[in-house]
């Protein structure tokens, strides 16, 4: 696998407000302080030669970080990190803490000896990106063959080194890793500074792109080339035939919305997509949020002929994004309606309080149970709104594939309008980015059940425990 | 006496960084031999069969060493269970890992025919679904975690209902179209091996408990409908 290049021609440079280079060096000087401030505390090394060392390869690889070109800016830097060594430890420790960037000092002493490698410091984005206290043993953070290799090449033949990490799970990020070597600790330990940079965005993008010009040149295709052979008849033999004519127009129209909504439903997807790993900060009480949808899908249900069951007793608060929360119930409460049809009835239901396990519990035992988005880490209690229909359900070999991109049950009457098959892809990636799950309950002939569960806020799970 | 208490302790965590080490082996054998297969890298195809034997001699490794501390310590209670355990784990590990080696080595093969597209997807999500399994129960092992486990263990049959689903769909694909027969009986065992190394997963987090709590997890899981049974 070829090694990214530094910087990255794919990147796109962030634009921040300040002029980059000057904060990219504020960036370098503080973390140099913050690794020779932990020297300082004792933890690392007692040598001060080992401890300007230490801090120059930090700053040389926060210079890496930003994206600049090494060489250029580690000697300018040389000379402007030996005055701030008078800074009180505590508060170099607490900078290296904050840094937005996973960073690691690793030590190893013998390379046959994998259980020696040890994590020396690691500060708070790298604690929550591998789940470790702040001293560990490797390989308890990472196992990635990789990462490991170039960490080892680090330690033990002083070469600097860069790899690709993909952290998996369902919120799956993908980080630039820079290894590099620093001077040895007390009775020869070796030392390495580990440094990861988010690739997220990037790659997303990038991926984004191809995806949705791949989706909307292939679906786009149908609807056009029919729209294309109706001007035709038109232009010949229904060209003197008003009845046909009328309903060719009408036939069109509706292809035209129909490519419309595609292309809105499309993009709205792609949106999503890219902030799927941008965590909402707002507040939202789901009860709310449900009553509003519920109001406003009303006037469709009585014209198509569907009665509500409402059970939604709130507060329930979480963390999410208001317009997101509605989408997502719009489109399940939308299916609800769409298939049950004429004389059918949709219960929407709010449940506080429930553990991951609770919230996709099989209700009906004769039902299958699938679910299509389970939260990496569901140690928590959730608010979980269930949208159950009486229409035909959906057969048990379908469900794995109801959230993907333009999937459609075949053969099923779905009223005069047709769906575009991707109301269920945006509710699962609006439910990754809220940390929540997304489950199905369906027997073939009785109805089917979606299940959303968003985490609930602190305040409202101890509340819900108690 | 010291010296040989602090070289014990120290035996036993070696085994288990070893075993670790497999793990993201085979974590990386898995995920790459599907990326390899849904993106048609051949390239990526030809150097997971070639890791492989990376993780055969890992693997032998562990068990000497494992046999080793037994013969040489006599290790009880707890540290008997983690040794056994990283054992038992390890051989998981590396059927995980022949597993991902007979992907590629299809994949390679259908490199050569038609693409089917959508069921390529449907084994990739399936594939993603898998190595989410090996993944957690991974993580579950290096952190001690039992909830994990056993979270790992009560969805075994979600790779299952993947796995049906699939099935069906490869059974239209082959009746709509007779030419599709050979590369539809290739995804076929992709998906089987898929499947099998789900079922590892599921091992592993019997091992991850039984290391934890000196039991074994036994109520009955539900399985998959009598389709199985007949492959
Ligand atoms: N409540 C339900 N009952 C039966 N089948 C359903 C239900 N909800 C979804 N489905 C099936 O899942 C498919 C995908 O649903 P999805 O909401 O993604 O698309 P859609 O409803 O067809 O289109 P859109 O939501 O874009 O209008 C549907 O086409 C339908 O076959
Ligand atoms: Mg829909």
């Amino acid at each position: 696998m070829p090694l990214l290049q530094s910087p990255s021609p794919m990147a796109p440079e962030p634009s921040r407000g300040a002029s980059p280079r000057a904060w990219i060096l504020v960036l370098a000087l503080v973390l140099g302080l913050a690794v020779l401030a932990l020297t300082v505390a004792g933890r690392l090394a007692s040598e001060p030669a080992g401890a300007a060392l230490l801090s120059l390869g930090a700053i040389s690889a926060v210079v890496w970080l930003s994206g600049a070109p090494a060489r250029r800016l580690a000697a300018s830097v040389t000379v402007e990190a030996a005055p701030v060594v008078g800074l009180p430890a505590a508060a170099l420790m607490e900078v290296a803490e904050g840094l937005p960037d996973p960073v690691m000092v690793i030590s190893g002493y013998d390379p046959g000896d994998f259980a020696g490698r040890q994590v020396l410091f690691a500060n708070l984005a790298a604690r929550e990106l591998f789940r470790i206290p702040a001293e560990a043993m490797l390989l308890t953070a990472v196992r990635n063959p990789e990462v490991l290799e170039v960490v080892d090449e680090a330690l033990f033949a002083g070469i600097e080194g860069q790899t690709f990490y993909e952290a998996g799970g369902v919120q799956d990020r993908y980080w630039n890793v820079l290894a590099k070597p620093l001077a040895a600790g007390p009775e020869g330990h070796k030392r390495a500074l580990l440094v990861l940079r988010d690739q997220t965005d990037a790659r997303r993008n990038e991926r984004m792109r191809a995806d949705f010009l791949a989706n909307a040149s292939h679906e786009l295709r149908t609807p056009l080339a029919s729209l294309a052979g109706f001007i035709d008849t038109l232009r010949g033999h229904a060209k003197d035939d008003p009845k046909a004519r009328d309903r060719f127009l009408e036939i069109m129209a509706a292809q035209a919305w129909r490519m419309a909504r595609l292309i809105e439903d499309l993009m709205s997807l792609s949106r999503i997509e890219l902030n799927e790993h941008i965590r909402p900060s707002d507040t939202v009480d789901l009860s709310v949020a449900v009553s509003d949808v519920v109001d406003a899908l009303g006037p469709q249900a009585q014209g198509a002929g569907v009665a509500f069951d409402v059970h939604c007793a709130g507060p329930a608060a979480v963390t999410g994004d208001r317009d997101q929360i509605v989408q997502v119930a719009q489109n399940l409460i939308d299916n609800g309606v769409k298939y049950a049809g004429r004389g059918g009835r949709v219960r929407i239901q709010l449940i506080c309080g429930l553990t991951a396990a609770e919230a996709v519990a099989l209700h009906n035992p004769n039902g299958a149970r699938l679910s299509l988005l389970t939260p990496d880490h569901a140690d928590q209690l959730y608010a979980a709104i269930r949208v159950t229909d009486s229409g035909p359900g959906i057969k048990r070999d379908h469900l794995p594939r109801l959230t993907e991109r333009f999937y459609r049950v075949e053969g099923q009457k779905s009223g005069e309008r047709l769906g575009t098959g991707l109301g269920l892809a945006i509710v699962k990636h609006i439910m990754n980015r809220h940390h929540g799950g997304l489950a199905v309950e369906s027997e073939e002939g009785a109805g089917a059940t979606f299940v959303v569960y968003f985490p609930l806020t602190l305040a409202v799970a101890n509340a819900a425990a108690s | 006496m010291e010296h040989t208490v602090k070289a014990y302790g120290e035996e036993l965590k070696n085994l288990t960084a070893d075993v670790v080490r497999l793990g993201g082996l085979a974590e990386a054998q898995v995920a790459d031999s599907i990326v390899s297969f849904a993106r048609r890298d051949l390239n990526l195809a030809q150097s997971v069969i070639e890791r492989d034997d990376k993780l055969d001699s890992l693997e032998a490794e562990i068990e000497r060493k494992a046999i080793r501390l037994i013969a040489l310590r006599q290790p009880v209670a707890q540290d008997l269970r983690h040794t056994v355990a990283a054992m038992k784990f390890a051989m998981q590990l590396e059927r995980c890992g022949d597993l991902a080696k007979n992907i590629c080595k299809r994949s390679l093969i259908l490199a050569e025919a038609e693409p089917l597209s959508p069921l390529t997807r449907s084994i990739e999500r399936m594939g993603n679904l898998v190595t989410g399994r090996l993944k957690d129960v991974l993580d579950a092992y290096t952190s001690h975690n039992l909830d994990r486990a056993v979270a790992v263990w009560a969805r075994d049959d979600e790779v299952d209902e993947h796995y049906n689903s699939l099935f069906r769909e490869l059974l239209t694909y082959m009746m709509a179209d007779p030419r599709t027969i050979n590369s539809c009986a290739h995804l076929l065992f992709i998906a089987k091996n898929l499947e099998r190394i789900g079922d590892h997963a599921t091992n592993l987090a019997e091992i991850v408990y039984f290391e934890i709590t000196g039991e074994e997890l036994m109520s009955e899981r539900p399985k998959g409908d009598a389709l199985q049974r007949i492959l």
